[in-house]
């Protein structure tokens, strides 16, 4: 198991495109943080560290989905160019090659979001104080849930996009899934369903819109954050287990 | 040794493989050898259990491929040479394999000097013409030092050093005491190194043997004779019940006549001969009469099969 993540880590940090993406995924919200922390508010009203968090957190969505995009290609990029069967001539247990492949965009995914959360709280912090504005994160009872929240939403969904990767078997299919499913399919599906089941908010449990708790400052109603992560980690467990399941099933 | 029992492939209605059974020996080069859609690169992607066959099996050393640990030590396979990231450098590619079955990656530069692909090893794939991925991909079936190679095609895209050099791998792998199977088109270069055959055609086994043997018993074989007095043998050999073509004056080709039938018959009837020698098909004249039946893709206008066309 420790030579196929070794072959699939350095799958991974050898193509130009995966160094581009992470590269935006971390310089994107650093900005973005460190420039909200230098512009927003003034002496008489300066930035506080609710403001600043809320920015950080709606902005660290990028990094999160561009690493679902990173972990999808590891394997819809493997079909494409038929790298696939190669991998599979040197590694025919296929259960092991997925695990390998999901060890390594988590955890790579998690390891990007710490970077920009390093970045974007403590930059972000610092560009702020030096400002003259009073940074206390203490102060957001919610803050260090949501960050950890964040980052753990960060390794589920790249999950959710490897798994969709290896039933979709195709790039642009499974990209165009992971952009249609939270924003548009979960809240037709949710209203659909809603319909017969009128006494019952199923949209609250649509997969996304629970993840998306993970990382919420406040959480009003609805599943509470730990139920938010198992609930999703269950989906992107379970997507993850049928496309296993489909790639061990079909022809390489 | 590997051992193909009864493999059946089908895709949706259409039946690739159909109950495939053969054996390659180890210490020669065995030629695989079949029609376009004939189903050879089936045969190996079910033999290497990237595609899941209907039924049979294929056993490497008694072992099915699943079974192996660290394949690359046990069975070399190429498949196809385009079977690569473009924006990966070819060292790189041959890492990841590499450390897949925990081989060093020192081993990577090793064989990539062994292809001729030194100095191209941190060149991005997309920038490699075919010959150079066929260099590659053979460095990557190398690369675990395996008992058992297996090859689609290897020759395509190669320049006439590279197919030289690839004849020779081959010739010393087998050497070696290695299970060599490789499929090919380019006939004339089988000839050269197999020496066994193993031929399909629709799925079907044809015929499986030494190459000796298969061009014997598909092959044209007939009598060429020089003689200042052909026409006189000519007449002679039709009344003795063999078949004359004669493509200039002095020179007869007999069929139907051993080489000591037409030699006695001259003798007797006092003809000088220049020449009297055997003439036997080539492996490719073997081939097309061998699969004549078993042609999915047929060319447009006249088709040419069988020893006939090319006698």
């Amino acid at each position: 198991m420790i030579n196929t993540v070794k072959s699939e880590w350095i799958k991974l940090r050898t193509v130009t495109m995966n160094w581009v993406l992470t590269i935006i995924a971390i310089v994107f919200p650093s900005a973005i943080a460190l420039m909200t922390a230098f512009f927003k508010g003034d002496d008489a009203v300066p930035i506080d560290a609710h403001q600043l968090l809320q920015v950080i957190l709606a902005t660290s969505y990028i990094p999160v989905l561009l690493m679902m995009v990173v972990a999808a290609a590891s394997i819809t990029s493997e079909f494409g160019f038929g790298t696939i069967r190669p991998t599979f001539t040197a590694t025919p247990h296929r259960a092991r090659v997925v695990a390998a492949k999901a060890c390594v965009v988590v955890l790579f995914s998690i390891a990007v979001l710490v970077v920009v959360m390093l970045i974007t709280v403590l930059g972000g912090a610092a560009v702020a104080t030096a400002r003259g504005a009073h940074i206390d994160f203490g102060e957001v009872p919610t803050a260090t849930s949501a960050i950890v929240g964040l980052v753990v939403l960060s390794g589920l969904m790249a999950m959710v996009g490897l798994g969709v990767g290896m039933l979709a078997r195709s790039t642009p299919a499974t990209i165009a899934i992971l952009i249609i499913w939270p924003l548009m399919a979960e809240g037709l599906v949710g209203g659909l369903i809603g319909l017969v089941f009128s006494n019952f908010n199923v949209i609250a449990w649509m997969p996304f819109r629970v993840g998306f708790l993970l990382n919420a400052l406040e959480v009003d109603g609805g599943p509470s954050r730990l139920t938010a992560g198992l609930y999703f980690g269950a989906v992107a467990v379970a997507i993850c287990a049928v496309g296993t399941w489909f790639v061990q099933r079909r022809d390489a | 040794m590997i051992e193909v029992v009864d493999l059946t492939k089908r895709f949706g209605g259409k039946t690739a493989v159909d109950h495939l059974s053969f054996q390659v020996k180890p210490g020669v080069v065995t030629g695989f050898l079949g029609p376009n859609g004939s189903g050879k690169s089936t045969t190996m992607r079910c033999m290497l259990e990237l595609d899941r066959p209907d039924t049979g099996t294929a056993r490497f050393d008694g072992k099915r491929f699943r079974e192996l640990d660290q394949p690359l030590h046990k069975v070399g396979a190429l498949l196809d040479a385009g079977y690569v990231h473009p924006g990966r450098s070819g060292r790189n590619h041959l890492r990841w394999l590499a450390a897949s079955n925990g081989i060093h990656r020192k081993r990577a530069d090793e064989v990539l000097e062994l292809v001729g692909l030194a100095s191209e090893a941190g060149s991005r794939m997309r920038s490699y013409s075919l010959g150079m991925r066929q260099r590659l991909g053979l460095a990557s079936v190398l690369l675990g030092d395996p008992q058992t190679i297996i090859l689609d095609e290897p020759a395509n895209g190669l320049d006439p050093e590279g197919i030289r050099w690839i004849r020779d791998m081959l010739s010393w792998l087998a050497g070696q005491g290695r299970t060599v199977l490789v499929s090919s088109h380019q006939l004339s270069e089988m000839a050269l190194i197999a020496s066994d055959l193993v031929v399909i055609g629709q799925g079907h086994l044809i015929e499986q043997s030494t190459v000796t043997d298969f061009v014997a018993r598909y092959a044209d074989v007939w009598v060429k004779v020089k003689s200042p007095a052909a026409g006189p043998l000519q007449q002679l050999v039709v009344a003795a019940g063999g078949t004359v073509v004669a493509p200039d004056p002095m020179s007869l080709e007999i069929r139907g006549l051993t080489t000591t039938q037409v030699g006695e018959l001259a003798g007797t009837n006092q003809i000088v001969l220049h020449e009297l020698s055997p003439q036997t098909g080539s492996l490719e004249d073997a081939y097309l009469k061998a699969t004549a039946g078993s042609v999915v893709y047929h060319s447009g206008g006249s088709t040419t099969t069988g020893p006939e066309a090319h006698s």
